[in-house]
């Protein structure tokens, strides 16, 4: 009997390939769309019912079952309240990562099993060994940084069928195999509203005021900002301040609505050797090395580097510009995701 | 390519697009300006107009152009005699009046059954809608019941865009001729209009505005091998409407913006290649749904059709596989480049279950197993041949992988 494997399908290039990779390996492969929560606002519309068909199209042209499980109640309360919580507290979430950790390993997981599932898998880039989550072999698309959350009993029956292929070659199979959406763009912004910015949702539903922009080494009044919640620190656009060297949020007092920023890329504010953490999550508390030496990925993409766990604070070797409070840093050894913590 | 979704679109005809060709090009003046190449081109523009409103048995002024059904039935939907905020207060005075009970005299009636574009504008009115019956008829006894003194308009398409189901609408203008009557004799001055989407049937009927007894009638070009993005309303005359597009005064003030010669060209030559021929159209799809029909019983799951036997459209072929899954029926028959759809593509890319086929009393499973199949110019004895055992096929297909598992 061959194992059965429920694989996430989003209608995307990467869980279409996928699902040719794990029907070529022999197993019974069932593909899945998630539907998540999704809000229509005037002038901008969730292409989830397009994805849907696309994710559908590739399982049926495989002879593959196809299953929608519907997790719109929980992934509002779960992903999209937290997230809208998170940025009212001025903070600014990953909603990426709490959908991998109390979605996808987590609801969609448990179903599956349920389901009669031996494994699940998804289209990320990452790898699963040993109860391991790992590096991709592509560097550049790596998405572990996405995926830190998630548990170890997850890992343990996930197979990650892109682990060792590269975006282009993930592409080229795609058009081998006739699959209408290898040519298909790649989704931007945020999923649950579309191509919608993320502006444009938050607007929706956090009481957005105008305030000043002020220069934080002189307290002048620079300019003026639409909302607080959109400024993110670290940040360098958007200012509406114009003129000379770029500008850099550098604080934000949501208690008076004024937005800090600097032009100065050594100001303090812009910079830190320490970063105190909450939130930690460790797969298995043994991959921790006794003296803390870990290498960190400080945003999705960036480059590993290296730093010290003690407690709940990292060090670093040198000054990184600082990270925005809701951001999570991910934690590694050597090729190993061991987990990752949120700046506080 | 075996193209089964005359419903949704038809190719534009080599005539027609060469009718279209010089507006665009040599003739591309605009119909306002005083020079004598733009004078001959309002003349083209309005003779074209004539031409689209002498196929249903009006005149030139009798009609709008919009850019399609969907404008027209917006259109219709300003010949209601109060503005939208004071239908609203009165609804809610209504409600007030009865306490808990919903409101009794709506001022819209529509066919539960009708298209989106008729539907969601209803919904801006104080509104309530006609059954049907389980082949998609209207219900005369339902629409007698729910005629009030406070109705103003009724909205009953032609034929319906899911099953092809044609309504009696002569029988249908009878009755609001007697409401009409009634009102007249009580001194009620609250007009009641009919209005009827014509979208689906224009290639296959013989339409005549008298003959029916409508006031306002909503015409497509799309359908009817006919560019997109041009339709007309039917205005009878005494039917007042409210400007529905505000600029330089186009289509009687009502609908301003330059007029889109072309595509009126376009329409009124695709009417034109259709004038007459429409009895021998009819037999002709009914030949070839008949030898589908026939195919389609040899499936392993056996085919309900849908809608009436006697009334409808001669090109459509609504059938339900029930306890399959038609959605997976069309991505198996894409493969092979037979392409249909499930219910209307509007309503089946919001992923809803057909409100039309939940309407005609249709089950979950059958509703789920519902294919629309509507022929058209593309189609032949040879091609409906090969269809008909390419759907079999999948069907048979998608019957064995589910009783396997």
């Amino acid at each position: 009997m061959p194992k059965t494997v429920y694989l996430g399908m989003s209608g995307g290039v990467d869980s279409s390939v996928s699902a040719i990779l794990l029907k070529e390996q022999g197993f019974k492969v069932v593909g899945v769309y998630m539907k998540n929560w999704s809000k229509d606002l005037p002038g901008m519309k969730c292409p989830w019912a397009e994805d849907l068909a696309d994710a559908k199209r590739v399982a049926v042209k495989l002879g593959l079952d196809f299953e929608v499980f519907d997790f719109e109640k929980a992934y509002k309360e779960k992903v999209v309240d937290y997230m809208l919580k998170e940025f009212k507290a001025g903070r600014t979430p990953n909603p990426d990562i709490m959908c991998n950790e109390e979605i996808k390993f987590k609801l969609f997981f448990d179903e599956c099993l349920k389901h009669g599932a031996d494994f699940i898998a998804t289209g990320h880039y990452a790898k699963s060994e040993n109860g391991k989550l790992k590096l991709a072999k592509d560097d550049n698309k790596d998405q572990t940084y996405f995926l830190y959350r998630i548990t170890k009993a997850a890992v343990e029956k996930t197979i990650f069928p892109l682990a060792d292929l590269r975006k282009p070659e993930v592409k080229e199979l795609a058009k081998k195999h006739g699959l209408a959406n290898a040519y298909k763009k790649e989704s931007m912004g945020v999923c649950f509203v579309g191509d919608v910015g993320m502006k444009d949702f938050l607007r929706e539903y956090i009481n957005i005021k105008p305030g000043e922009i002020r220069e934080l080494e002189t307290d002048q009044v620079l300019g003026y900002h639409d909302g607080a919640v959109f400024y993110t620190i670290g940040q360098r656009h958007g200012l509406y301040v114009g003129g000379g060297l770029p500008y850099y949020v550098a604080k934000k007092d949501l208690d008076k609505n004024i937005v800090y920023v600097s032009k100065n890329l050594n100001a303090k504010d812009l910079w830190t050797k320490t970063i105190k953490l909450e939130n930690l999550f460790f797969r298995d508390k043994n991959d921790l090395p006794k003296d803390g030496k870990i290498a960190v990925r400080l945003r999705h993409r960036a480059p590993l580097i290296p730093a010290t766990l003690e407690g709940n604070t990292l060090s670093f070797d040198e000054e990184i510009k600082t990270i925005a409070p809701g951001q999570s840093i991910v934690f590694y050894v050597g090729d190993i995701c061991i987990g990752g913590g949120i700046v506080i | 390519m075996i193209y089964l979704d005359h419903a949704a679109a038809t190719p534009v005809s080599e005539k027609v697009l060469k009718a279209m060709t010089p507006f665009m090009t040599e003739n591309f003046f605009n119909p306002s300006s005083p020079y004598l190449p733009a004078v001959r081109v309002r003349a083209a523009y309005e003779e074209a107009k004539n031409q689209i409103a002498n196929f249903i048995g009006a005149k030139g002024n009798d009609i709008v152009i919009t850019s399609g059904a969907t404008e027209a039935n917006a259109l219709a939907f300003t010949a209601i005699s109060c503005s939208e905020a004071n239908l609203l207060e009165r609804g809610a005075n209504l409600r007030k009046n009865n306490g808990s009970t919903p409101v009794k005299s709506p001022q819209i009636l529509v066919l539960e059954t009708e298209h989106a574009s008729v539907l969601e504008n209803a919904k801006n009115y104080d509104y309530d809608t006609i059954k049907v019956d389980h082949t998609g008829l209207i219900d005369l006894t339902d629409l007698k019941q729910k005629i009030t003194a406070e109705t103003e308009l009724i909205s009953v398409s032609l034929a319906n865009n899911e099953l092809g189901t044609i309504q009696p609408l002569a029988e249908i203008a009878q009755i609001i001729r007697e409401e009409r009557l009634r009102r007249l004799k009580k001194g009620i001055t609250t007009p009641l209009l009919l209005h009827s989407d014509a979208s689906q049937g224009l290639a296959l009927m013989e339409i005549n505005v008298s003959r029916l007894g409508v006031d306002l009638l909503t015409l497509n070009a799309a359908k009817v091998s006919g560019p997109k993005g041009i339709g007309a309303l039917f205005v009878a005359h005494g039917v007042r409407l409210k400007p529905y597009i505000n600029g330089g005064g186009q289509e009687r003030g009502l609908r301003a913006g330059t007029e889109n010669v072309a595509g009126a060209v376009g329409f009124a030559k695709a009417l034109s290649l259709i004038k007459g021929h429409q009895s021998a159209a009819r037999k002709k799809y009914m030949r070839l749904v008949e030898n589908l029909k026939s195919e389609l019983k040899n499936a392993k799951v056996e085919p309900i059709f849908l809608g009436s036997s006697k009334h409808q459209l001669a090109n459509f072929c609504p059938v339900s596989f029930p306890g399959l899954d038609a959605e997976r029926l069309i991505f198996m028959l894409e493969e092979k480049e037979v392409y249909l759809s499930t219910g209307a593509a509007c309503s089946a890319s919001k992923g809803e279950p057909s409100h039309v086929l939940k309407a005609i009393g249709l089950n979950d499973a059958e509703i789920k197993g519902s294919l629309r199949i509507s022929l058209g110019t593309l189609n032949n004895e040879e091609n409906i041949r090969k269809a008909g055992k390419i759907i079999r096929r999948a069907v048979d297909r998608e019957f064995e992988r589910t009783s396997h598992a």
